[in-house]
């Protein structure tokens, strides 16, 4: 976590980066992708009294078309290989869900090229833009215009799906302090609204491209009002919170909430701390297809929490 | 490259401490004199700023403007120059030279050197800012 053994390590820094750090170790301590089901089974809340129909569904993340640099020359050639696994998949997924960075720079013809590699997944896609899909780095019009109809305000809304509630939130678009990521009064009140006549037993699927919870500030790796939102769902038994932005696979438990970053189909970027801060991770070309990949998430009947099941290409 | 940034860096080291004495010899210093202003005396290893730099592409390369303005040329270039780019407002305004000791400045906390920028990013640990500023003044 330090950089040159120049960084800041204090007692909360430390600890704020056990918090994830420990959940991450046993994650990968329970043995990979069973661990993932067999640590939530442990700690997330059953859904016994919710009405659930068995489904599944995907989260693919920060595609990057229009990247070219080493970190992966060929992010289109990427997502195209995610997508065959995508559809290799021995249950089809009812939809999929992209956290955004659909694109690098949000440009017209790179907004056409991923709609057009998109198109390829015959299931519909919900997406959340991320800080490299707003225009200037100001302007989420042209993405919304694409990737948002039907939204509200600069991007959010929400949909039920065999009994479960998912919530696409926007974070990108107003950065806060050391650039992470920021919802808005607006957006809260609509997220207080929105859940506001639903069961506490309803299963919730939270989206963002940002992680709504202080994975590693300094790098942005955050939003500064996520915990208010997150307090308007404290009463739900079962909220499963889904990120973008870091391009590896993060995780933390906080009593019934459970917050998952995933990785990217174009490049992977440093573990939290280590080196001059985030951006693309240069490894040998033959290792990238280990670092990046999807996610695959099982809803089960009534009982249970979601089971994730990350993938990488090599695998 | 290395050596240069350094004396560049101490040259601008006296000629601030000079400022300093010649204020405090003036009979008449001027009221708004601007502060002496701490500038980097590390010495940057340009070998470990290329791979730091790395860091810096997400957003940023050399020769192309991306998220953020191509970089080559920038040690000693005026701020907001590059045509194509379109700059935040603050950063049109600031009037900033892109000394290495303002690019340690900006790299260190950019939203505090200039409020409303779009960059974020920042590196904390001031030999890597070093490393990086000796990489990109060979970047003409």
């Amino acid at each position: 976590m330090s950089e040159h053994g120049g960084d800041r390590v204090d007692r909360r820094g430390f600890l704020e980066c056990m918090g994830w750090a420990g959940t991450g170790a046993l994650y990968t301590l329970s043995g990979g992708i069973a661990a993932s089901v067999s640590l939530e089974t442990a700690l997330a809340a059953p859904l016994k009294a919710a009405k659930v129909k068995p489904f599944s569904f995907v989260q693919i993340s920060d595609t990057h078309i229009g990247f070219k640099k080493p970190a992966n020359p060929d992010p289109l050639g990427t997502l195209r290989e995610t997508i065959a696994k995508i559809k290799a998949l021995p249950v089809q997924p009812d939809f999929v869900l992209h956290t955004g960075d659909i694109t690098h720079l949000a440009t017209p013809e790179q907004f056409d090229i991923a709609q057009s590699a998109l198109s390829e997944i015959k299931v519909p896609i919900y997406f959340v833009p991320g800080e490299h899909d707003i225009l200037d780095g100001t302007n989420p019009q042209p993405f919304l215009d694409r990737f948002g109809k039907g939204s509200k305000g600069e991007g959010w809304y929400s949909f039920d799906a065999n009994g479960v509630h998912f919530i696409g939130l926007i974070n990108v678009v107003h950065l806060g302090d050391m650039g992470q990521g920021t919802l808005g009064a607006d957006q809260i009140k609509w997220l207080r609204d929105d859940v506001a006549h639903l069961s506490a037993s309803t299963p919730i699927v939270v989206m963002s491209h940002f992680p709504l919870w202080s994975l590693r500030p300094d790098w942005g790796w955050g939003t500064v009002d996520g915990a208010v939102a997150l307090a308007a769902l404290k009463r739900f038994g079962s909220v499963t919170v889904l990120n973008g932005h870091i391009h590896q696979v993060q995780q933390k438990i906080e009593g019934h909430i459970i917050f998952h970053s995933a990785r990217s189909t174009a490049y992977p970027q440093p573990a939290p701390g280590v080196g001059a801060g985030p951006g693309p991770l240069l490894v040998p070309p033959e290792q990238l297809r280990s670092m990046i990949g999807l996610r695959s998430v099982q809803v089960r009947q009534n009982a249970g929490p979601l089971a994730l099941i990350d993938t990488t290409l090599a695998g | 490259m290395t050596q240069s940034i350094n004396l560049v860096a101490r040259v601008i080291g006296v000629v601030a401490i000079l400022s300093i004495a010649m204020a405090g010899l003036s009979a008449k210093p001027k009221p708004k004199a601007a502060k002496p202003v701490a500038v980097a005396t590390l010495a940057g290893n340009a070998v470990r700023g290329k791979a730091l730099y790395q860091s810096c592409t997400g957003c940023h390369s050399i020769d192309e403007n991306e998220v953020g303005p191509k970089h080559r040329g920038v040690v000693g270039r005026h701020s907001a120059i590059i045509p194509g780019y379109a700059y935040s407002p603050a950063l049109k305004q600031s009037g900033i030279v892109w000394t290495p000791a303002m690019i340690d400045r900006w790299l260190t906390n950019p939203q505090k050197l200039v409020p409303g920028a779009k960059m974020f990013f920042s590196v904390s640990n001031p030999q890597s800012r070093a490393d990086i500023i000796a990489y990109l003044a060979e970047q003409k």
